[in-house]
């Protein structure tokens, strides 16, 4: 099986000392920030991103991975104990989480979203080992024409699965586009937008964008509630469950891990809708739907496992066809970038080690969240008690040196500083920066692809119809741009997000 | 309020104030944009040019803005949120002035400069307990990233004295 030789491969490097402690390292700051809360795993990678700087490539993706778990799982963890979901996937663990956490059963509660997350972990680790093969060959296939249409789809998706109005997710997609287009031309090397300073001559850093948009923007709408989020004493009880809770959970779990694992793949930020739709499954499917709301534990176990096999299998397009799904693993781009890596098919082939080591990790860390970060959950309570006054404080410089680390230039820190009030002002006119992250790293790819694909056709733009696979694309993301405006499809998708 | 401002008519045309000001910040910086691309070939579809795809985003990002406006005055929308100034200005402060002094005098001065005046942001903040932090907060971090880590983070530079750590 040559499948498991690479798996073999992948943990002969994952289990090598220092792997091993970067998995964990990177498990528990992910968890530290993670916690915090209104902190999502976007603004969790981009915070620590700068400490991967010094490592080898595959040494900094592993502890990357690492966070990113860590991030999910501290955003559980607040969502459970605090009810402060940091993003829109934790919502749904709030829901029946905190209220177990209300009826005292908040270990039970974190127990069994770190048993799922497991299950669903292991699942999706063997999805992407067995798919990855696979779909790396048909991306060689794609020439840049596919390339551009599948872009087009999977923005098109992310409008679909944008909160709130279409137009204005829409919007931020093309503002994401035309932040990205700022610096030098691809193919002329002339300067575009830079207002003639040659600090933004290189264009703008994803990691920039991620820490002003997600970081500081995120301290400036925090300081606005100041500390009425003051955490009150919880009682955490027993963290195993029982067995007739673990037998009540344990088809939720498998069920949410399929829907995870299906929806994650998609290109478009498919795991968004991983949670919400394992919980509404769940809910269908119980004797007695009224529990729902009131701490069932089906209502955690399903939705933890499916986000958890979503925010894996979302990998997945970005390892074998070099496409970002969503905001986090546009992030990973930009780490991946800095590392001198591109992100795509030939990762496979041309660095074996790299991407079966990470795929290996992506296993360990789940079962250090298991065996290592539910215990510790004692420590993340109590540093949900440092206040806020001082939290953000350490945010803050966390961002600059992190900014500072990635060029030594001090005036990338003041343009940090102009994207947070970029950020804070769009939350102020009810847009989000989510869509925007996609767009600027889709944005670059697009432009070059459509240089290719049109230079290849002479110019003829039928070139987008006439290849059958791209023309596909291209009819999938209209269809789902239409169904996006349709007010039956937009009443739906604004219940779903609301329950 | 039993004596409410009277309300001039054209503000009570406009049913989503939010979506109306968004979409003239659209329009204006979509402008802005096709004019700074003004002196950039847009090349053809066969040889695309280095002004041809920010020039037609911006133009959509425009249309977009112009259809938000329109809206505005046919949906009902959001008013108008309030903006709270002392976080950002406080933490902006804090930024700008660590960007103003990471390379001379160094780390060890602009990590605690700026945690002082950023710390300021928070309504309930505790100067004593603030200073303490920030002195603390400094030298983990210098250890985790310069030493840990081995950032090139120049710690205290002061080329007077010669020093350059």
């Amino acid at each position: 099986m040559e499948l498991l030789q690479n798996l073999g491969h992948g943990f002969g490097i994952a289990l090598s000392p220092t792997n091993i402690l970067l998995c964990f390292a990177g498990c528990m700051l992910g968890t530290l920030i993670g916690v915090l809360p209104g902190i999502g795993p976007i603004a969790t990678i981009a915070i620590l991103l700068p400490l991967t700087f010094g490592l080898d490539p595959t040494a900094a993706l592993i502890m990357l991975a690492g966070i990113y778990y860590g991030a999910q799982y501290g955003g559980s963890t607040a969502s459970i104990l605090l009810n402060i979901p940091g993003e829109s996937s934790a919502v749904v663990t709030a829901i029946d989480g905190h209220e177990m956490a209300r009826q005292g059963r908040a270990g039970i509660a974190l127990g069994i979203s770190a048993i799922g997350s497991f299950v669903a972990g292991t699942i999706a680790t063997l999805v992407i080992a067995a798919l990855a093969a696979p779909l790396a060959g048909i991306a060689l296939i794609f020439g840049p024409a596919e390339y551009f249409a599948l872009m087009l789809m999977g923005l098109a998706f992310a409008v679909l699965l944008a909160r709130g109005s279409v137009l204005k997710a829409v919007v931020m997609i093309l503002v994401g586009v035309l932040l990205s287009t700022v610096g030098p031309d691809l193919t002329t090397g002339q300067l575009r937008l830079t207002f003639g300073a040659t600090w933004l001559a290189d264009g703008i850093e994803i990691a920039l964008l991620g820490m002003g948009l997600f970081g500081i923007a995120e301290v400036f709408r925090s300081l606005e509630h100041g500390e009425a989020r003051q955490v009150r004493e919880t009682h955490i009880g027993r963290l195993l469950p029982g067995p007739e809770e673990l037998r009540a959970s344990a088809r939720p779990i498998l069920r949410g891990t399929l829907l995870g694992s299906i929806l994650g793949i998609l290109p478009g930020n498919g795991a968004v809708l991983a949670p919400y739709a394992s919980y509404t499954l769940e809910k269908k499917l119980a004797r007695d739907p009224r529990r729902f709301g009131r701490g069932a534990i089906e209502g955690v176990a399903g939705p933890e496992s499916a986000n958890n096999a979503g925010a894996q299998t979302s990998f997945i397009p970005l390892l074998t066809l070099g496409i970002p799904p969503n905001a986090v693993m546009a992030l990973m781009v930009g780490a991946m970038t800095i590392h001198g890596i591109v992100p795509g098919p030939q990762i496979m082939t041309k660095m074996p080690d790299l991407f079966w080591g990470l795929i290996a990790s992506m296993w360990i860390g789940n079962l250090m969240l298991l065996v290592i970060n539910l215990p510790a959950v004692g420590l993340w309570v109590k540093l949900l008690k440092v206040p806020y006054r001082l939290m953000f404080v350490g945010i803050v410089i966390f961002c600059c040196i992190g900014v500072y680390s990635i060029n030594n230039e001090p005036a990338d820190i003041l343009i940090m500083g102009a994207l947070a009030v970029f950020g804070y002002g769009l939350t102020k006119f009810g847009f989000e920066p989510a869509p925007l992250t996609l767009g600027f790293v889709l944005g670059r790819m697009m432009e070059e692809n459509l240089r290719q694909a049109l230079m290849i056709s002479r110019g003829n733009p039928m070139t987008f119809v006439e290849r059958p696979i791209a023309a596909v694309l291209i009819l999938i993301a209209f269809a789902m741009l239409t169904v996006a405006v349709l007010p039956a499809i937009r009443k739906g998708r604004d219940e779903v997000f609301s329950e | 309020m039993s004596q409410s401002e009277p309300v001039a008519p054209w503000k009570r045309a406009v049913r989503s104030p939010q979506n109306l000001v968004s979409g003239l910040v659209l329009i204006a910086a979509a402008i802005v944009v096709v004019l700074m691309l003004g002196n950039l070939a847009q090349g053809t579809l066969r040889v695309i040019g280095p002004a041809m795809v920010p020039r037609w985003t911006a133009i959509a990002i425009g249309i977009g803005g112009a259809v938000l406006v329109v809206l505005s005055f046919i949906e009902d929308g959001d008013a108008l949120e309030r903006w709270h100034l002392r976080g950002p200005a406080f933490v902006l402060a804090g930024i700008v002035l660590f960007a103003a002094t990471i390379r001379e005098p160094g780390f060890i001065v602009a990590a605690p400069l700026a945690m002082l005046v950023a710390g300021f942001g928070s309504r309930e903040v505790r100067p004593r307990e603030l200073i303490v932090f920030a002195l603390a907060m400094t030298v983990a971090c210098a250890l985790l990233f310069r030493f840990a880590l081995n950032q090139p983070i120049p710690m205290l530079v002061l080329p007077s004295f010669s020093i350059n750590v």
